[in-house]
């Protein structure tokens, strides 16, 4: 048993492992020792539920609005707007060329 | 023609500049640059005709385009070589675990997640929470979660046009990921389990 432990990824290189198998394709053997490791360990399957959940929640979020997930508090600066202004008013535009 | 340039593109800025300029910044890193794309938007908008009509329509229209407007950034960007800080947010050591790789107790206790997105879905409480989140994250590992998880971009190009290497991607996107998860767990799940659960 101890044997087997050691052939496998500790918890922490499994929440990178984790982390990697949602942006490429992992070898096979690492997903083996993946799936043993998540077969022992409750906290390590706790964590591929909520990487999980996280993304398919911004999934469906971006699916249902239209503009997506707001992820900052942020605002534009007066002086921002102003400058932003000026140049909207002096921009030629297929609009108003009658 | 009776549509008039000025009142409209007037209040485009009230109603859409903070957005987009928040849309932007997190994906380009800079409030400068962040700005300019807004102006830039904006300024395709005046030239450009939006098909669907309605607010939601027209934020949706402004967003196609300031997402364009960010990749033709990218793009220039990635002919230009770009000091690479994204080391800087990778520390050398890793809280959450134990000498021995096991979880740290205190990290382990991240309970409270649902099984099914649908709840939560339209909890604004959660989306706020989030956000909040997602601002305490270093500024490049967030762009790059923002790239990948809402933007849905793919892996190779987020490299490309971010000139990283696919090592560095990937610890920024873990030390992301597990650093939204465990303030998800202490800010939201940790504290209202009971209204999640249904």
């Amino acid at each position: 048993m101890i044997l087997v432990a050691r052939l496998l990824p500790t918890c922490q290189e499994m929440s990178k492992l984790l982390s990697d198998a949602l942006d490429r394709r992992l070898p096979w053997h690492i997903r083996t020792r993946m799936f043993v490791h998540l077969r022992m360990c409750v906290l390590c399957e706790q964590y591929r539920r909520q990487l999980a959940l996280l993304r398919r929640l911004l999934r469906l979020k971006n699916d249902s609005h239209s503009a997506g997930v707001q992820v900052s508090q942020a605002g534009l600066s007066d002086e921002a707007k102003e400058r932003i202004r000026r140049a909207l008013d002096s921009a030629p535009s297929s609009r108003n060329s009658f | 023609m009776d549509e008039v340039v000025g009142p409209d593109s007037r209040r485009w800025i009230d109603e859409h500049g903070d957005y987009l300029y928040r849309f932007a910044l997190v994906r380009v890193y800079d409030s400068n640059v962040a700005e300019d794309l807004v102006q830039d938007t904006f300024l395709a908008a005046l030239q450009g005709t939006r098909r669907e009509s309605g607010p939601t329509a027209e934020r949706r229209w402004m967003v196609g385009i300031i997402k364009h407007k960010i990749v033709d950034h990218f793009r220039r960007m990635a002919r230009e070589p770009l000091h690479d800080d994204s080391r800087s947010d990778v520390p050398a050591r890793d809280d959450d675990f134990l000498a021995d790789g096991h979880w740290k107790p205190g990290v382990r206790e991240s309970r409270g997640w649902p099984d099914n997105p649908d709840a939560l879905l339209e909890q604004r409480q959660f989306w706020s929470v989030l956000a909040c989140c997602l601002d305490k994250l270093p500024p490049r590992a967030a762009q790059v979660f923002t790239l990948r998880e809402i933007d849905e971009m793919d892996t190779e190009e987020i490299c490309r046009l971010l000139h990283l290497t696919q090592t560095n991607f990937g610890v920024m996107l873990h030390r992301a990921r597990k650093q939204l998860r465990n303030c998800l767990s202490t800010r939201y799940f940790g504290r209202t389990e009971e209204a999640v659960q249904s």
